[in-house]
């Protein structure tokens, strides 16, 4: 499916039922003649046993020959109602959580700050479970439980109306105690989940705090922390164990019961004359078809209460409004790169993080944004091209408001490489080539490779073991810190933007590759606009321009060379990253090795 | 680069751990875990055959008390076999109950003991092993593999037995009552097989898919919601979601797939049933036999598809089970072993005039790539021997080496002159109070912290407090000794979190002390306190000390200066500034200066203590 096709699709419960109205119809159809077909067998098998026994050979091929048919027929028809309304179901889930990604991709900083990736992924996976049950299974056995009733009345009342109530005494005992089995056995394996959580975390952490639990020879208390951990994990286990071990015999002693009545009772009736033995052969069938719909509406009744409260956890994600959307103006037709900021200021809730921060950036030129953790650079960098909720009249792209214009301009105009990049577990070179529309082709592959060498990363990449093509991520191949960083830059160049922002791009590379991707960087400057955030004067120098950020405001601007004499904050770097590099010269530098000990 | 790279991602995919088990080494290794607990095996076995059988009862009750009224016209029949009836239910729902329980019984305890084999053997592997492993992969295998393995019992596997058990009985006593009818019900029987065998690889084949598409969707959809912000600057949504369209139909289908096969299975089975059904009926008209000898052989034909069915699911079962024990005890095969005491020849005690001692040691994380060369250092009882370097120059390394959570290479490292390989794990480390870089707090209160996981003697903890002269600071918050540690120690300040880690190195009383001082700077109220209670710490004590700031370099008996692994100094602080080598350069650089703030932590420097330094 397409993604815009998936925009359109519906997201409340209503609207799905409305959308697979001709398949919801079609399995109503089925089902009901699949029930039909099970009341003429039944009333057939019937006339054909009491034919047999009274000897009437011929009558009874010719019924056992119509019910083979018959039987064969609602084969058919029962594999079909299935296929229809379960497929309703997958087909119900599979959009439902295109949907979601759809959504999930809309929202931005304000959503995810206040929902965790933990939580979302819940709802993905377990609440859409509970609706795909709704929709598939609970609708086919509400329908055919329905229909199952109606047919198998309509043989037993033939038969005898008394043999029938008795027949059906036990079914609300069923029906209350399948419901109380459902409800508590949804309830203890929450619980049983919540334990096995709990032992996750404890081994979690004792892995994490493993130097210390072997500095501290902590490992039998650690084993002991387990044992209880473990402990109550298996008194839940047993718990769950002894109810589902009493589910099945107390139901299956219901179902009994009835037989028992049935047996008792009809076997009277028989042996009075008031029933034919076919009447009795086929109450017996008709009483075991109705047995597992019955017992299937206690647990549906649980199935529909879950399936709506986990549709209600999963409609917050579905109207969530997103921040971050597309401005009302057209895309202009050529984007030159200059960059205002007026006046910017923003904060989260109370905290206020920029206050009043301006500067100009022309096209093709650069600056460096340095200041302390916490200055507030990184947020800046994030509001240019609008990843944060850029407030509307204080960054104006080619003197347009970035709030006009449509995202897409802005993104394409405004490349971002971030401090702390994310990688997606595959290859390299499709980490690198994102920004693509494709990876594959022999033209993609050159752009690939070009830019991993411009970021100083392409020679460690083919040193991989499959090379460029490395699954790296969580699921591969671990990149440290410095060579993630580098991949983002790649992709960054990749993207070819007019300004490329660039979130710190040094923090975590040591010194000989700082000064590779410095050239780079210079290479990238003379291509375009480059807004650096960094912490490095090394980087900064290079710079057109330099603002020092403290506390969300500038307190500082100019050129390296003015700021270094200023005897201000950035005159303070300048002398820590001079001692910073003495001492890291200190540490590489040949030095005569002591002898034995003196 | 397309094939290959799509190859690599989907082994990426399948995760498969390859040890090499075969499935029955892997059933054979369950065992010992479930030895134990065999009573409830037995119970378990017991009660599935007995029920087995009675379930064969039945409906040969029905048919003596059908005949028999039917012949005699006598209901008191039809009562007693209801009576039977009703005893032979009763006592089949019990034994149902028994094995059901049993097994699952069976399996949660074995399981829970696969568990904490699980994790002491964790407990005993190497450091330098999880160096290498993703916490999350490991963590997997005592949680949802073991789970994996108990689903096995949950789901009545063994119930297997009870299935064949049933499905031979019901044929042997089907073909005793009546034999030509039983043939002509069974005539359809080959169609079923036939069926079968063509509906079950198929189910196994879409099972198997569907699986490894869940894993694929789950994890592609938590990428996306991770990097959805790099998704979001580069515009790729579209990209993305035609990427996870591609999983998350073929999840659909691979779904649709399987209900076909489950959907055409159940109904077969159902038609099939009817029809063996109408066969006998037919035949009833040429072969006469009694109303009873018909219900009960339809109620045995019921009996007979059950079992069938459920052997196909079972079997899907017994091999999602089987990737989970083998993921588990291909973890168990590791051979690493964390510090094992050697014996003979390769000790090599020395004198015991050294509280501790490293000769000629050399030692990489890597097997080719040394972070030690060749480094001797030595301390006597008592004294305190501050390491000085450059970031990476190995001062860390060294401390583990002592505490052996790594095996040098090369050379000896001696503890009270005893070869460190020739002694126990935990008589070697509890000899050593340790202070990390980065304090750990654990999960529980302040005073389990500072007892490091024992049951905290609330008095000694309160006495080392004071002896340290910080219980105003940390004693009087509001929970007092027993606040609550919270996520690793956030509701304490950096300052504190070293505080309490020197109060767990006084509460433990070692005779020798690793202090590996933190790097970030401490605000100056805390940083007297640390003074005073580094003091008390040093008394009577021997101690390795990487050391950062002045005020506790200038506590050292002696300094050892390494650069690039190697010891490249040595001396008192005022001798080594007289030889105007790298310490004078690092404490003219490092440590002389004052009061200027670092400009991002990511920076290595150190803060500058307040005091003046020291006349040369």
């Amino acid at each position: 499916m397409q993604p815009e096709e998936v925009h359109a699709l519906p997201v409340t419960l209503a609207g799905q039922f409305r959308r697979h109205l001709p398949r919801y119809a079609v399995g109503l159809v089925l089902l009901a003649s699949y029930q039909a077909a099970q009341y003429w067998f039944d009333t057939r098998l019937m006339q054909a046993i009491n034919a047999a026994t009274a000897g009437h050979r011929e009558q009874a091929l010719r019924l056992g020959a119509l019910l083979g048919v018959v039987a064969l027929l609602s084969l058919l028809v029962r594999v079909a109602s299935r296929l229809v309304l379960f497929n309703a179901g997958r087909i119900g889930e599979y959009e439902l959580r295109a949907v979601l990604l759809d959504r999930l991709q809309r929202l931005g900083p304000t959503f995810y700050q206040r929902v965790a990736v933990g939580d979302i992924m819940c709802r993905a996976t377990n609440d859409l479970t509970h609706v795909r049950l709704l929709l598939g299974f609970g609708v086919l056995n509400a329908m055919n439980t329905i229909f199952g009733l109606i047919s198998a009345l309509a043989v037993t009342l033939s038969i005898s109306s008394e043999l029938t109530w008795a027949a059906m005494a036990p079914i609300p005992v069923l029906f209350y105690v399948t419901r109380r089995f459902s409800s508590q056995l949804y309830g203890r394996q929450k619980e049983n989940q919540e334990a096995i959580g709990e032992m996750s975390d404890m081994v979690q952490a004792s892995i994490t705090g493993a130097r210390v639990v072997r500095s501290f020879n902590l490992e039998g208390l650690q084993l002991s922390a387990f044992e209880k951990v473990n402990a109550r994990y298996l008194e839940k286990n047993l718990f769950l164990a002894r109810l589902r071990g009493s589910m099945g015999p107390i139901m299956q002693g219901i179902t009994a019961s009835g037989v028992l009545i049935v047996f008792w009772y009809g076997g009277s009736l028989l042996v009075q004359g008031r029933i034919t033995e076919g009447g009795f052969l086929a109450f017996f069938r008709a009483l075991g078809r109705l047995t597992w719909p019955l017992m299937a509406l206690g647990f549906l009744v649980g199935l529909v209460q879950r399936g709506r409260a986990a549709y209600v956890r999963l409609r917050e994600i579905y109207q969530a409004e997103p921040d971050i959307v597309d401005g009302p103006l057209p895309a202009p037709p050529e984007v030159k790169g200059h960059i205002e900021v007026r006046d910017l200021s923003f904060g989260y809730g109370e905290r206020s993080v920029l206050r009043g921060v301006s500067f100009e950036l022309l096209p093709g030129r650069s600056v460096a944004i340095v200041g302390r953790t916490g200055s507030g650079k990184s947020t800046l960098a994030r509001l240019l091209p609008r990843l944060e909720n850029t407030p509307r009249g204080m960054v104006f792209l080619d003197g347009y408001d970035i709030c006009d214009l449509p995202l897409s301009v802005v993104r394409k105009a405004i490349g971002y490489a971030q401090q702390n990049p994310f990688l997606f577990s595959t290859t390299a070179a499709r980490n690198i080539g994102l920004p693509l529309p494709e990876c594959e082709s022999p033209l993609a592959l050159l752009t690939i490779t070009e830019a991993a060498r411009r970021a100083y990363i392409l020679d460690e990449l083919l040193g991989l073991p499959d090379g460029i093509d490395t699954v790296v991520g969580e699921r591969g191949v671990q990149l440290s810190g410095g060579q993630k960083q580098r991949v983002a830059l790649a992709s960054a160049f990749v993207l070819g933007p007019r300004v490329l922002v660039l979130d710190d791009p040094l923090s975590a590379v040591d010194a000989r590759t700082e000064h590779g991707i410095l050239e780079a960087i210079d290479e990238q400057r003379a291509e375009r606009g480059v807004v650096l955030i960094t912490h490095r004067v090394a980087a900064a120098r290079r710079c057109d321009r330099i603002l020092v950020l403290d506390e969300g405001r500038v307190v500082e601007s100019g050129t390296h060379d003015e700021l270094s004499k200023s005897g201000g904050l950035y005159q303070g770097f300048v002398e820590e990253q001079r001692i910073e590099s003495e001492l890291s010269r200190l540490g590489e530098m040949d030095l005569p090795r002591l002898g034995a000990a003196s | 680069m397309a094939a290959k790279s799509q190859k690599t991602m989907e082994a990426y995919h399948q995760e498969a751990l390859d040890s090499g088990l075969k499935d029955r080494t892997l059933l054979a290794q369950l065992w010992p875990f479930m030895k134990p607990h065999g009573v409830w095996l037995w119970l378990g076995i017991v009660s599935i055959a007995l029920g087995a059988g009675l379930s064969l009862l039945r409906p040969l009750i029905m048919l003596h008390a059908i005949d028999g009224s039917l012949k005699t016209h006598d209901p008191d029949l039809i009562f007693w076999g209801g009576m039977q009836f009703a005893a032979v239910a009763l006592c089949e729902q019990l034994l149902q109950f028994a094995q059901t329980y049993a097994v699952q019984v069976l399996g949660a305890r074995s399981m829970a003991d696969l568990r904490v084999s699980v994790f002491a053997f964790l407990c005993r592997l190497p450091l330098g092993f999880f160096d290498r492993q993703p916490v999350g992969r490991l963590v997997t295998r005592v949680t949802n593999d073991v789970d994996a393995i108990q689903e096995l019992f949950n789901s009545g596997a063994l119930n297997a037995i009870g299935d064949l058990l049933r499905l031979f009985g019901v044929v042997a006593i089907m073909l005793s009552l009546d034999a030509s009818l039983s043939l002509v019900a069974f005539a359809a029987m080959p169609v079923i097989g036939l069926l079968m065998v063509w509906v079950r690889r198929r189910s196994r084949d879409a099972f198997r898919t569907i699986r490894g598409e869940t894993a694929r969707m789950n994890s592609n959809m938590n990428e996306q919601v991770n990097g959805v912000a790099l998704i979001q600057a580069f515009g790729q949504e579209r990209n993305k979601a035609i990427e996870f369209d591609g999983i998350n139909s073929s999840y659909r289908d691979a779904n649709i797939r399987s209900i076909k096969y489950d959907a055409i299975q159940d109904a077969a089975i159902d038609a099939v049933g009817s029809v063996s059904l109408a066969s006998i009926i037919v035949a009833l008209g040429y072969h006469g036999a009694s109303f009873g000898t018909v219900v009960a052989l339809t109620a045995y034909l019921s009996q007979f598809f059950e079992p069938i069915s459920q052997l196909a699911q079972r079997y899907t079962l017994l091999q999602s089970a089987l990737a989970g024990a083998e993921r588990v005890f291909g973890l168990l095969q590791v051979p690493d072993r964390d510090a094992p005491e050697r014996t003979g020849r390769a000790i090599a005690d020395g004198s015991q005039e050294w509280a501790l001692e490293l000769e000629h040691v050399s030692f990489g994380y890597k097997p080719d790539y040394d972070v030690l060369h060749d480094v001797s250092l030595e301390a006597l009882a008592g004294e305190s021997i501050a390491l000085v370097g450059p970031t990476g120059s190995g001062k860390t390394t060294i401390t583990a080496l002592l505490l052996r959570l790594y095996e040098a290479r090369q050379g000896t490292v001696r503890v009270h002159g005893r070869d460190v390989t020739g002694l126990g794990r935990d008589e070697l480390r509890r000899q050593f109070a340790v202070v990390p870089q980065d304090v750990y707090l654990f999960s529980g209160t302040l005073a389990q912290n500072v007892a490091a996981g024992e049951v905290p003697d609330l008095a000694r903890v309160e006495q080392v407090l004071r002896q340290m002269d910080i219980y105003d600071l940390l004693g009087r918050r509001p929970g007092g000794l027993e606040t609550v540690v919270r996520n690793g120690g956030s509701n304490f300040s950096s300052g504190e979190r070293q505080l309490i880690a020197f109060a767990r190195a006084l509460y433990r009383d070692a005779r020798i002390l690793i202090l590996d001082e933190a790097t970030a700077s401490i605000d100056s109220q805390t940083e007297g306190r640390m003074q005073r209670a580094l003091e008390e710490l040093l008394r009577g004590r021997t101690s390795i000390i990487v050391a950062h700031r002045l005020s506790t370099i200038r506590q050292a008996s002696r300094i050892v200066v390494l650069q690039k692994g190697r010891v490249v100094e040595r001396g008192t602080h005022d001798q080594l500034l007289r030889q105007n080598g790298l310490y004078s350069a690092l404490h003219e650089l490092q440590f002389s200066r004052e009061g200027s703030v670092p400009l991002d932590e990511t920076s290595q420097r150190v803060a500058a203590p307040p005091s003046p330094p020291a006349p040369a």
